[in-house]
């Protein structure tokens, strides 16, 4: 262990504390804006990456109009949040660093805890290989096949996932009781 | 320590992927209502471009329709046209704008309101449309330039001008996609 979050000064625990919580409120605030604007299920986060594009048909011979009734309602109904190739070449660029510096300040935390080394590699490996997951699985959605949205829902779950276990370990190592305290 | 262990478990469900949030400023509906007033019934008319007028629409506004089709709605009175409306978007490198370009039975611009943009840009997009963005394109045909962003030159912010260009690129496409592809007997 580099250094040891359970015998660190009560300042470190409360600045990690403190990190701990803002990225915890920035992620449940992440999950709202996913259920706005993607989706859960690799149905709706194939409908938001894949887009027309996969399913664009040949351009006919010469330009063919189609003409049918539409009501309002119908109207409405396409105003699903999609992302185009464009859009998500820009995500990626702004969004990959910023996942990265999310990784290696978790990565900072999971140094401090008493973890087998097996434990620690795997623990840091999930933290960085989420966002890869994440990213990887939207532009296999976009340029190979929609079935690639699981790997985008799994790099989520693997994010909260590494979050949930580094806060509650940190949590519990910091602010748990003390073994031998009694003694 | 339980509300901590509810607020762990809260963040483990989270599934916190990226996306660029796009702001509904007006849904196409009531965009409808408010630029085709009156109409009862509405009629779709999808044209599917061939390669080469996709092309030639490319060359005219560096634009073609996502997945190649120019979707424009009449709205009718009966059997009155009140008037035809698209929705074209912008993509900016600040995310996508939606404008909804309204033309009049006689073919001229009757109305124009921006209907999505994104976190980032919403308040600058109302800063033009509050310095009246939208009016400077009423009566604009095919064919006409198009620059109210201009008409709002020292009214408004160099962001606010910013997105003003990128709605007159909308309504530019809008003008080309009508002129070239409503009536294409008559083009």
């Amino acid at each position: 262990m580099i250094y040891d979050l359970r015998r660190a000064d009560a300042r470190v625990k409360w600045l990690v504390t403190c990190l701990l919580a803002t990225f915890g409120i920035a992620y449940l605030f992440g999950a709202w804006m996913v259920g706005l604007y993607a989706g859960f299920t690799p149905q709706a986060v194939a409908a938001t990456y894949a887009g027309p594009a996969m399913a664009m048909p040949m351009p006919p011979e010469s330009t063919v109009i189609v003409q049918h009734p539409v009501t309002l309602a119908e109207l409405g109904r396409e105003e699903r949040h999609t992302v185009d190739r464009d859009l998500l070449v820009q995500d990626t660029h702004v969004h990959v660093p910023m996942y990265g510096v999310i990784a290696a300040a978790l990565a900072v935390v999971v140094l401090g805890l008493p973890l087998p080394r097996w434990a620690g590699y795997a623990l840091i490996g999930l933290l960085f290989a989420a966002p890869w997951l994440d990213f990887a699985g939207m532009w296999l959605t976009k340029l190979v096949s929609p079935a690639f949205a699981v790997v985008t829902v799994a790099g989520g779950w693997a994010m909260g996932a590494g979050y949930t276990i580094v806060a509650a370990l940190a949590c519990w190592q910091m602010w748990g009781p003390e073994k031998g305290a009694a003694a | 320590m339980i509300p901590i262990i509810a607020w762990l478990a809260a963040a483990f469900v989270v599934r916190p992927a990226h996306i660029t949030p796009t702001v509904i400023l007006v849904k196409r509906p009531e965009a409808v209502k408010t630029l085709l007033p009156g109409a009862a019934t509405f009629v779709a008319r999808e044209v599917h471009l061939s390669e080469r007028d996709a092309h030639r629409l490319h060359e005219a506004v560096d634009w073609s329709p996502d997945d190649g089709v120019l979707a424009f709605y009449t709205g009718l009175d009966g059997d009155r046209p009140v008037g035809t409306i698209m929705f074209v978007r912008v993509d900016t490198p600040h995310g996508p704008v939606e404008v909804a370009v309204a033309f009049a039975p006689t073919g001229e611009v009757s109305g124009v309101l921006v209907t999505k943009a994104t976190v980032e840009t919403k308040p600058w997009v109302a800063e033009a449309v509050r310095a009246g963005l939208t009016a400077a394109y009423r009566g604009l045909r095919p064919g006409a330039p198009v620059n109210g962003a201009a008409t709002l030159r020292d009214k408004v912010g160099s962001l606010a001008a910013y997105m003003a260009e990128q709605v007159d690129k909308g309504v530019a496409r809008a003008l080309a996609a009508y002129g070239a592809f409503y009536n294409p007997e008559k083009a």
